[in-house]
């Protein structure tokens, strides 16, 4: 049985529950619902939200260097904390909420297997306490956009040999819905996909429970499946590119390919961009 | 002035921290669906198929008086807290108050400035839908 080629990047519930204390150790939920860390999170766990923390509510964009350096040191988050991710939805926003601190350079990013749901299925506690720690003098000593894709960097992958993934459920890859089921609010003004993409869902590497799949039906899934080797420049999307950050993670962590971008504009851009070209 | 006004006014003073305590209140103190709907809702029934999370909806009128009914689970607690809201406001009053609520209440209650706009949408399809439902329930009584 294989391994997958980084596991020290995740972590079970019950090491975060060995680690709660840990002064080195920071635990951040990231969720979809704002609301849900307030409901209970797990003890001494930070919240951050993809929405009103991480993106920059007036550009397209996430926020700036020195915002992001000022949330983590009110955080009490320094440089060389290993920080662990957990949310709701089989860990989407966890994912997406490190692959912004990957952007920023933060270098110890762990997931927790399973993200919330795991936790609480195994009845763990939950509390509402939010913890106070210390401030810390957060710096960002270079920017990683090596793992981001742009609009232009998509455009010179269209064509090319190089692997374009739609992480999409079928139906919005062709173009039937225009956008995700029951996300009504994300839609472009045309359905299809990229040209050339190849589409694998993203839930396809996660289990029921929320965790990651096996290294195994990782690689059947994307290597025997869809023909992806080593050395290959990825680019994975979404619709705003939350479910591609998790498949993102599945390729760079658990699967080990070296040059894997997500791109967070993703079809809410690229299917309402005039002059881009698409397929049904 | 009304409840629903009373509590725009609250909300609109409130800052980000204040906004999400009394989101949780509301979502908390959400009462429960009466046992007669549970099997509807177990079939699947009275589900509003815009909003993402599953939210089912039943609209009375009691002597003329509105009455809703909601589900919303655990797990979706801003979902529960802005319906928590609603509840609150309508159930008592007559359609006319209902019909006269703000059209975008979520801009009205600042939750699209404060919690972010990605989020609203489902929360507009759920407060339409109730308003529509309110007429009609108006509707059939007259």
């Amino acid at each position: 049985m294989a391994e997958y080629v980084h596991p020290e990047v995740l972590v079970s519930a019950q090491w975060v529950a060995d680690h709660i204390n840990d002064p080195n150790i920071r635990i951040v939920e990231s969720d979809e619902d704002i609301l849900l860390y307030e409901v209970g999170h797990i003890e001494n766990a930070l919240k951050v939200d993809w929405q009103t923390d991480l993106q920059d509510q007036l550009v397209r964009d996430y926020i700036d260097k020195e915002k992001f350096e000022q949330l983590l040191s009110d955080k009490g988050i320094s440089n060389d904390s290993t920080v662990v991710f957990y949310g709701d939805k089989s860990n989407w926003w966890a994912c997406y909420a490190l692959w912004v601190f990957k952007l920023f350079g933060h270098e110890n990013c762990l997931i927790m297997n399973g993200g919330r749901q795991k936790w609480i299925e195994e009845q763990r506690p939950l509390t509402k306490d939010v913890p106070d720690f210390p401030k810390t003098d957060y710096k960002v000593s270079g920017t990683n956009e090596a793992i981001r894709a742009f609009r232009d960097d998509v455009v010179a992958h269209v064509g090319s040999d190089n692997p374009l993934i739609d992480v999409r459920s079928p139906k919005e890859y062709s173009g039937e819905l225009l956008h995700m089921e029951a996300y009504p609010q994300e839609g472009a003004l045309r359905g299809g996909h990229i040209p050339g993409a190849d589409n694998v869902p993203w839930a396809t590497a996660a289990n029921e429970d929320g965790t990651f799949k096996s290294a195994d039906e990782l690689r059947s899934i994307y290597m025997e499946g869809k023909g992806l080797k080593e050395g290959d420049d990825i680019i994975a999307y979404c619709r705003i590119g939350e479910r591609s950050s998790h498949t993102w993670f599945v390729l760079t962590y658990l699967l080990g390919f070296d040059d894997v971008k997500n791109y967070d504009g993703s079809w809410t851009e690229w299917g309402n961009l005039v002059r881009a070209p698409i397929e049904k | 002035m009304t409840k629903i006004e009373e509590i725009i006014e609250a909300f609109q003073a409130a800052d980000y921290q204040e906004t999400l305590a009394m989101l949780l209140d509301y979502s908390e103190n959400l009462p429960k669906l009466p046992e007669k709907y549970i099997e509807a809702r177990d079939a699947g029934l009275n589900r509003v198929p815009e909003c993402e999370t599953p939210v089912f909806v039943w609209i009375d009128l009691n002597d003329g008086l509105v009455q809703i009914h909601v589900d919303v689970p655990e797990e979706s607690p801003t979902v529960r807290g802005f319906v928590g809201i609603l509840v609150d406001s309508f159930n008592g009053t007559t359609p006319e108050e209902v019909q006269s609520a703000p059209q975008n209440l979520v801009h009205s209650l600042g939750l699209d400035q404060k919690l972010g706009t990605r989020r609203m949408f489902g929360l507009s399809a759920v407060y339409n839908r109730i308003k529509s439902g309110v007429k009609e329930a108006g509707g059939r009584q007259q």
